[in-house]
């Protein structure tokens, strides 16, 4: 939770009561390696901020095969945010590639806390524009860059990532087939 | 539900028929699985044909096939591995055969999570070959540099064979027919012998393992590719004196010459009858998501074909598994 609290107070003057007030409602949890957070087809009121560990959300289309959407490691939040804003059953699964940390919030209870302390706006209008900027630039990535430079910027940004995943986990979320990831590296290895 | 059941024991077109029959009965220790896709392999079509009415008695009508892959959507009370949504394979247990249907029970213990990497049509066509392999593989205990004879590497439970085998860093021979050399080669196998055009007899020497999945005089030959104290291990080959007991035949002696054959080589010869386990599934699972092993797939067939993929899987020739999409 510290490190949330130190992460907020970078952004915002954080009161006493509205630190304690955030205390009140999270709980930190702490899941094995293969734990499933969010399940698809399952109702969603759950939102996570990871404080160790990583996990990974997917969805599974009707042939049975999973394509990630997220890695989350150290100080990424992570749920469906789909299921969330629609309030439909979760389109997602999230689960935890090693044994994994998180500071769980209710969603509707993180959402009320801007109207108890409205200083929290700002905060999560940043989070959320850079989320939209993590997004945006990974759409026009896929559409402008090779896959090896996909493959390059994935691992500027998780570097120790490959460790705990699987090539398929990193295949679907760049978008290339494991054959061709497994290509990708073997050329990287040789330079 | 609708379900594709063995009405009696003979030609295929005349024993199969569509039924709407009940859903499965849930025991405490089952999952019950909306099937989305099942495999058929050999032994089906033996159970059809009437050919293991003594060994593996069925009741009449029984519903067809033992692999399957799908979604849990029901949990016995003492199922704790598994969530509702979970997607899944198996190879049934014998009391639970019945796949081609919109729904089967499976005791959990022969359940595992599906790969994640591949469909629900692929995940199918794993478990009776992948168990079979693995089961057959691990008994005489392959490791790194051991070098390996495979027959018929083009069939089910050969190709999954050769490429565990080479997961496991043995050096491979494997035999099929000229067709099937390329796409066997690519399966990893170090040695592929075209057995229309050569001997592997005259190929192949002191070899550590030779693994039989043809029968006949498949198993007496392997003493001669064998290196004195190798291993034979073979799952159409005759019973082992072990093995027989397991069904019953206590006064079962080893065939003489395999039991001849056997001493002067100092070699062992073992039958395995694989069992489903659903930790070996998990342990293929690991296997497929590091694309160590691909799942080979020769048709698809929608659920209403299913008769054709049983003519298809009669004729034989099939180059890796018949899966039949129920879902």
């Amino acid at each position: 939770m510290k490190e949330l609290i130190e992460k907020i107070k970078g952004s915002i003057n954080l009161s006493q009561e509205a630190e304690e007030h955030l205390f009140s409602i999270s709980n930190k949890k702490t899941f094995a390696k293969g734990a499933v957070l969010i399940r698809q087809g399952q109702n969603v009121n759950k939102i996570y901020f990871v404080t160790g560990g990583c996990l990974r959300s997917y969805c599974i289309d009707k042939n049975g095969k999973e394509y990630t959407l997220q890695f989350a490691i150290k100080n990424w939040w992570i749920s469906d945010y789909i299921a969330i804003h629609t309030n439909e059953s979760a389109s997602l699964t999230v689960e935890c590639l090693k044994e994994s940390t998180v500071i769980e919030f209710n969603a509707k209870e993180l959402d009320g806390i801007h109207a108890l302390f409205p200083e929290f706006e700002p905060f999560q209008r940043k989070n959320l524009e850079r989320h939209m900027v993590s997004l945006h630039k990974r759409i026009l990535n896929q559409l402008q860059l090779t896959a090896s430079e996909c493959y390059d910027l994935f691992l500027e940004q998780y570097p120790d990532i490959e460790q705990y995943t699987h090539n398929y986990h990193i295949a679907s979320y760049l978008g290339v087939t494991q054959e061709s990831l497994s290509r990708i590296r073997l050329e990287k290895a040789k330079k | 539900m609708k379900a594709l059941q063995i009405i009696k024991y003979g030609e295929i077109k005349d024993s199969l028929v569509f039924n709407e029959v009940n859903k499965p009965t849930m025991q405490a220790k089952d999952v019950l699985i909306e099937v989305k896709a099942a495999a058929i392999n050999p032994i089906d079509k033996s159970i059809i044909l009437g050919n293991l009415q003594s060994m593996l008695p069925i009741p009449l009508p029984s519903t067809s096939a033992y692999d399957v892959s799908g979604i849990v959507v029901e949990m016995g009370a003492e199922v704790s591995d598994f969530e509702i949504g979970d997607l899944v394979y198996s190879r049934v247990p014998q009391e639970q055969m019945g796949t081609i249907a919109e729904y089967v029970a499976v005791n959990n213990a022969a359940v595992s999570k599906k790969p994640g990497n591949i469909t629900f049509e692929e995940a199918a066509s794993i478990p009776l070959a992948g168990l079979t392999a693995l089961q057959s593989l691990e008994y005489v205990g392959i490791k790194e540099n051991d070098k390996i004879l495979i027959h018929a590497g083009s069939g089910g439970v050969g190709s999954f064979a050769i490429q565990y085998a080479k997961a496991k860093g043995a050096y491979v021979y494997t035999t099929t027919s000229t067709n099937n050399v390329k796409w066997v080669k690519e399966l990893g196998a170090d040695r592929v012998i075209d057995y229309k055009t050569e001997d592997y007899k005259t190929m192949v020497s002191n070899a550590d393992i030779v693994f039989d999945t043809l029968g006949k005089n498949y198993a007496l030959e392997a003493f001669e590719v064998i290196k004195q104290g190798g291993k034979v291990v073979s799952v159409v080959g005759p019973l082992d004196e072990e093995s027989a007991k397991m069904f019953g035949m206590a006064d079962y002696k080893l065939p003489k010459e395999l039991a001849q054959l056997s001493k002067d080589k100092e070699a062992t010869y073992k039958f395995i009858f694989m069992h489903p386990n659903g930790s070996h599934l998990g342990a293929i699972k690991l296997l497929i998501e590091d694309e160590k092993i691909k799942p080979i797939i020769d048709k698809v067939y929608p659920f209403a074909e299913s008769m054709e993929a049983f003519a298809h899987l009669a004729t034989g020739r099939a180059k890796g598994k018949i899966v039949i999409k129920i879902n």
